[in-house]
Parts: structure tokens; C-alpha cells; sequence
């Protein structure tokens, strides 16, 4: 296997200046993840404009996003563990058995198993991606824009299964996402689409706008409606040191936690709180003996962690090699990419070896500079729990204004973001999830070209969509991923009815 | 009570679904009515379009005959609270240019802070820092050009 690109990644990471950025970038992730406020496709969102008007180079700027998102996934557990309430959707989990550690007086022990295991799911997670990334690159660079389009759609149908419990207002998430890439100048025919004669639409709805109105905008709205009252961060944090008999009875919990997670990572379309769920459930189910999950066990506490951190890693390796994201927030990452007019696919490693390398290189160097940020500061992150929300929102609200502006310096700008949220708002209330969207968003463009140049290669004709085998296995699996939770729940229906009858 | 309550969420989950079926609608009928003088491939700019309100439309059925749970809509005080933070956002979009980033900012965070529970004092205290953080850390440390007004500059 050539791991080349990697080696020469190191170079690119090991710059000053790109450790610098990584090390903000842990700094900043873990801060987001440990504010249960935003989560890190919010501080994601927030960056991007920032890091793209101070000119960083593209793999910088992947760098500092790379950094936020794995900050996020270790930072998420601190607020989990003292204050009940998950800093991001990945660390659900981890509130679990941390908790109840820390109402015993063991919560500084729980954040340093916990930092521990996040380390370790972390690391495991980038080899993993280390060594995947050049593999599955390899198999998908016979793709011709008759393959892309049904990968797409295959993204499309993994995600209608798997996110949420309602698929159907998945895939209406992701049609609306298809329909707002549709806005703007049609680069094939010179036909203006949606555009309603406003010349600032006439290049599309701009990436930024759509993530931070959507994701922070609406945020601003929800916090203020479930206004937190009554929960308690828990001061004392005890012992800092974690007891070498727990880390060796969580050694398994670790490693088990970190190869689900990675797995379900690459998966398209699933994110750290599928992980973390199917990990602790799967530790539970191996290890709970003695019915001590949910009351402070440790395993409970690691198997999670290393999940969530592995996924972040894991969530790449479709993201750089095939162009599909692997998570709401590689999503986000991918339009990123975009905007430095990279796009992603199979020859990314091959065109732009920097960006990829340097950027898996960083997960390492990450996942080093989180443990010795993580270990000794996490009091003072702690501490940045106490920062009331009548400070932090308009913050939020502050950095979403600079974000969108600075782009483009267009107020236009900021009013289409006011729009969006407020209708990202109202999908929220309804129980629509953000990231199939911004998914739809991303892939909109690209899916588009991709059927409109294998229909034109085939003169129209429609078949060139069923062709080859690659295109062919890839509708059964899509076709397996759409139907599959209509059987299953077909099945249970059937079933709950004959245990009624009888 | 919990009847009412998920009878109201179930209305609100049948209007929001009637409008994005509107909005399919309109969608489609906008689709087929682009006008293009040229086309390099078979399908042209119309087609897409069209076929995601087909799409959007049938899961629309789909949604409307369950639409599932949704939360609750505020009500009272806290629906009052909701709407004035866009307004907020609104009034220091538009204040932006002419007021500049600061004074605009300063309104935001201020009326924000306040309607998040602030006493009024500390939100004014509270947004003057975050005026001067934010203007210096964009404008001196980042060098992101934000509007100093035409107001006062």
C-alpha cells in the first residue's frame, strides 16, 4: 500500500503555522463541544468564512476544521459528565455512566477515562482512515458520471434509513437541499433558475449563508425556547487522575467502542449518536454483568467516548475518497472544499495530496495535541460552562453576522441567513433534522452535472444509468437501504398485531 | 391535556406539510417555465427541477398522512421574546452600512443579552465588550473588513 501521501502530509501538518492552527483549532473544538449551546457544525460553520477572508491555504483551513470537529468530539464529554446535559449529539452516551461518576465525587476521574478513551478512538479511527483512504480511492477511480450520479443516490438512500426515525422527513430534508442547489446560473445552458431577477441569487445560494443561517440562526431561537433552568455543574471534581485498575478494566470497552465507531463512521449518512448509541448498547449487552451500566461503570463511560472520536475519523474516509460525506459535519467540511473550488472524489489524493495528507496527518497530531490540552485544562474548560447564555447567544449571533458578511460584504447576505433560519426554525420545531439539507445542498450540484454529462455522453438515453456493474450493485444496495426500514417496519407491525390477536 | 397537545403538533405538522406542497408546486411550475436559449446536453436546465418537485410533492403525501410528532408552538410572553430576536437581527442587518459594525453589533448583543434574561444593566455592560472584543479581534487581529459606518466615519 503506498503511504506516501501520508508521509508527506506529516510535512504539511508539522508546518509552524499549521500546528499553530491545529492547536486553535483543538482549543476552539473543545470549547464548542463542551458548550451544550454549539455543537461542532455550528463552530464549523462559524470558521469557514473566518479562515476563507485570512487567506489560509485550503489544507489550513482543513486543518483548523479538522481539528474543531475532533476538538468537539472530546470536548462534548465534559458537559455530559458534570452537567447531565450532552455538549454534542455524540456525547448523549457518554452522560450515561459519567454522570452518576461524577455525583460520586469521581468526576475528575471520569473526564480523564474519558479523555483517555477519546485519545484512543481518536488515533485508531485515523489509521484507519490512514489506511482506507488510498483503498477505497483505488476501487471508485473507475467511476464515470453515470456511477457518480447512483453513488449519490445511494448516499441519499443510506441516509433515509439510518438517520432519524422518520426517513420520510430525511428524504424531504435532502429534496429541499436538491432544490436550493438548483438556485442560480445553470453553467450548461446560461439559463438563470429561482433567481427572481435578484442579481446577488445569480450565483446560487452561498454555502455559508445556508449553514449558518440553518444552524446557528435557528439554534439562537431553540435555545431561548428551552431555556435550561435547574440543572447544576457539578464543582468538585475530586481525584485528577484516572486509577489504573478502571483503565485496565475499560482496555476492551476501548478498543470494541473504537472499531464500531470507525465502521459506522464510514458508513454514509450516520454520525457520532448512531456510534455512541450502538456502541454502548453493544458494551452493555458484552459486559454488564452485574447491572452496574447507568450507575457509574466505566465501561459505560469509555465505550461511547472512543466511539465518537473514532467516527470523526471514520467520516472522512468516504468524505475525501468518494466525495460523500460521512456526517452532517463532514458535509459542512465537504462544502468547504468547494469553495476553495476542490472537489472531492477519487483523485483528490492523487491531484491534491496536501490537503488529504495533510489533513490525516493532523487527526494524529490532533488527537496528541487534545490529550495534553484535554488532561491539564480540563478545569478551565470546565469552568466555561458557567458562561450564561445571555453572553454566549448573541456571541453566536455576532460571529454568524462577521461570517456571512465578510464573504461577500453584502447585507443581501445577511438577510437571506435571517430567512433561512427562521425557516430552519420552523423544520426544527416539526422534527426536521439540518444535516440531510445541507447533504442535499452539497451533492445537488454535483449529482445535477453528473446526470446531465452521462445523458449527454449516451445521447439520452436513460440506460447508461444501468450499465455497468458498478452502477447495477450500487442501485441494489440503494434500493436495499430505501426499503429496508419499510420491511422492518412492516415486520413489526405484523408482529405487535399477531401478539395482540393472541 | 396530552390529547390537545399532540392534536394542535399534528395540525401544525399538516400545515407546515400543505405548504412544502404548495411550495413543490410552485417549484415545478418555476421549473418549466425557465427559459434557455441553449443546450449542451439532452436534459437541459428545466428537467432537475421538475422532477425534485415530483419527488418533493409524492414525500409530501407521504409526510402529510403522518406527519409524526412536533413540538409545541410558544406561546405568550416567549412567543414575543422569539419573534424579537430576528427583528433584532434584522434591524442590525439593516443598521450595518449607515451605523456601522459596532453601534450595530451594540444594539444586537444588548437586546439579545436582554431577552435572554440579562438584567439591563449588565446587557448594555455586557455588549459594549462584546462590541469592542469582536471590532478589534476581526478588524485588528484578522484584518476582516467590517463597516465602521457612514455615520460617524
Amino acid at each position: 500500500m503506498n503511504l506516501d501521501y501520508l508521509w508527506n502530509g506529516f510535512t504539511v501538518a508539522l508546518t509552524m503555522q499549521n500546528l499553530l492552527i491545529g492547536l486553535a483549532g483543538c482549543f476552539i473544538g473543545t470549547l464548542v463541544g463542551a458548550l451544550p449551546a454549539i455543537g461542532p457544525i455550528n463552530g464549523i460553520a462559524l470558521l469557514i468564512p473566518i479562515a476563507y477572508t485570512m487567506g489560509l491555504p485550503a489544507e489550513s483551513t482543513m486543518i483548523l476544521l479538522a481539528a474543531v470537529y475532533c476538538g468537539a468530539e472530546y470536548g462534548g464529554r465534559i458537559s455530559s459528565i458534570l452537567l447531565n446535559v450532552p455538549g454534542d449529539a455524540g456525547a448523549v452516551m457518554t452522560a450515561l455512566d459519567g454522570n452518576p461518576m461524577a455525583r460520586q465525587g469521581r468526576a475528575g476521574e471520569a473526564l480523564m477515562l474519558s479523555g483517555l478513551s477519546s485519545f484512543v478512538g481518536g488515533v485508531f479511527g485515523a489509521v484507519g482512515l490512514a489506511l482506507f483512504a488510498p483503498l477505497l480511492a483505488g476501487l471508485a477511480i473507475g467511476f464515470g458520471p453515470a456511477e457518480y450520479f447512483v453513488l449519490m443516490v445511494f448516499a441519499f438512500a443510506t441516509l433515509g434509513s439510518m438517520v432519524g426515525s422518520q426517513p420520510v422527513k430525511t428524504l424531504i430534508g435532502c429534496t429541499l437541499g436538491l432544490m436550493l442547489a438548483t438556485v442560480g446560473l445553470d453553467a450548461t445552458s446560461g439559463a438563470y433558475r429561482f433567481t427572481f431577477n435578484e442579481p446577488e441569487l445569480g450565483d446560487g445560494i452561498e454555502f455559508v449563508v445556508l449553514v449558518i443561517g440553518l444552524f446557528s440562526v435557528s439554534e439562537a431561537l431553540l435555545i431561548l425556547e428551552h431555556q435550561a433552568s435547574g440543572v447544576s455543574v457539578i464543582r468538585e471534581l475530586g481525584r485528577m487522575t484516572a486509577r489504573l485498575d478502571d483503565i485496565r478494566k475499560s482496555v476492551g470497552a476501548t478498543l470494541r467502542g473504537s472499531v464500531i465507531g470507525f465502521i459506522v463512521g464510514v458508513l454514509p449518512g450516520t454520525g457520532a449518536s448512531v456510534s455512541s448509541a450502538v456502541s454502548y448498547t453493544t458494551e452493555k449487552r458484552i459486559s454488564d454483568t452485574e447491572g452496574t451500566f447507568g450507575k457509574g461503570d466505566v465501561r459505560g463511560l469509555a465505550a461511547p467516548e472512543a466511539a465518537n472520536n473514532a467516527t470523526a475519523c471514520g467520516a472522512f474516509v468516504p468524505m475525501l475518497t468518494l466525495g460523500v460525506p460521512g456526517s452532517g459535519t463532514t458535509a459542512v467540511m465537504l462544502g468547504a472544499l468547494m469553495l476553495y473550488n476542490i472537489q472531492p472524489g477519487p483523485m483528490l489524493i492523487t491531484e491534491r495530496p496536501e490537503v488529504v495528507g495533510g489533513l490525516v496527518a493532523s487527526l494524529f497530531v490532533g488527537n496528541i495535541l487534545l490529550l495534553l490540552l484535554n488532561l491539564p485544562l480540563v478545569n478551565i474548560f470546565a469552568r466555561v460552562l458557567t458562561v450564561p447564555n445571555w453572553l454566549l447567544v448573541p456571541g453566536i449571533l455576532v460571529l454568524s453576522i462577521v461570517g456571512v458578511y465578510s464573504t461577500h460584504a453584502s447585507v443581501f447576505s445577511i438577510l437571506l441567513m435571517l430567512g433561512i433560519g427562521m425557516i430552519g426554525w420552523l423544520l426544527r420545531k416539526a422534527g426536521f433534522d439540518m444535516a440531510p439539507i445541507i447533504l442535499g445542498f452539497v451533492l445537488g450540484h454535483v449529482m445535477e452535472v453528473n446526470l446531465r454529462n452521462a445523458l449527454a455522453i449516451s445521447g439520452g438515453d436513460i440506460s447508461i444509468l444501468f450499465q455497468s456493474k458498478i452502477s447495477i450493485i450500487l442501485w441494489i444496495l440503494a434500493g436495499a437501504m430505501a426499503f429496508m426500514p419499510l420491511i422492518l417496519g412492516w415486520r413489526r407491525t405484523r408482529a405487535a398485531k399477531a401478539v395482540q390477536a393472541s | 391535556m396530552s390529547d390537545t397537545t399532540s392534536s394542535s403538533s399534528t395540525l401544525i405538522g399538516r400545515i407546515g406539510g400543505l405548504s412544502m406542497l404548495a411550495l413543490a408546486i410552485a417549484y415545478g411550475i418555476g421549473g418549466s417555465r425557465i427559459e434557455y436559449a441553449f443546450a449542451s446536453d439532452p436534459l437541459g436546465p428545466r428537467v432537475v427541477p421538475v422532477l425534485l418537485a415530483i419527488i418533493l410533492t409524492v414525500l409530501c403525501l407521504f409526510y402529510l398522512k403522518s406527519p409524526g410528532t412536533a413540538e409545541a408552538f410558544p406561546r405568550g410572553q416567549l412567543l414575543v421574546r422569539i419573534v424579537a430576536v430576528p427583528l433584532l437581527l434584522l434591524a442590525s442587518a439593516l443598521l450595518l452600512e449607515p451605523a456601522g459594525f459596532a453601534a450595530s453589533i451594540f444594539l444586537l448583543t444588548a437586546g439579545v443579552g436582554w431577552i435572554f434574561g440579562a438584567p439591563l444593566r449588565l446587557a448594555l455592560i455586557g455588549a459594549a465588550g462584546q462590541a469592542l472584543l469582536w471590532w478589534s479581534v476581526f478588524s485588528y487581529l484578522l484584518d476582516v473588513y467590517l463597516p465602521a459606518g457612514r455615520l460617524f466615519g
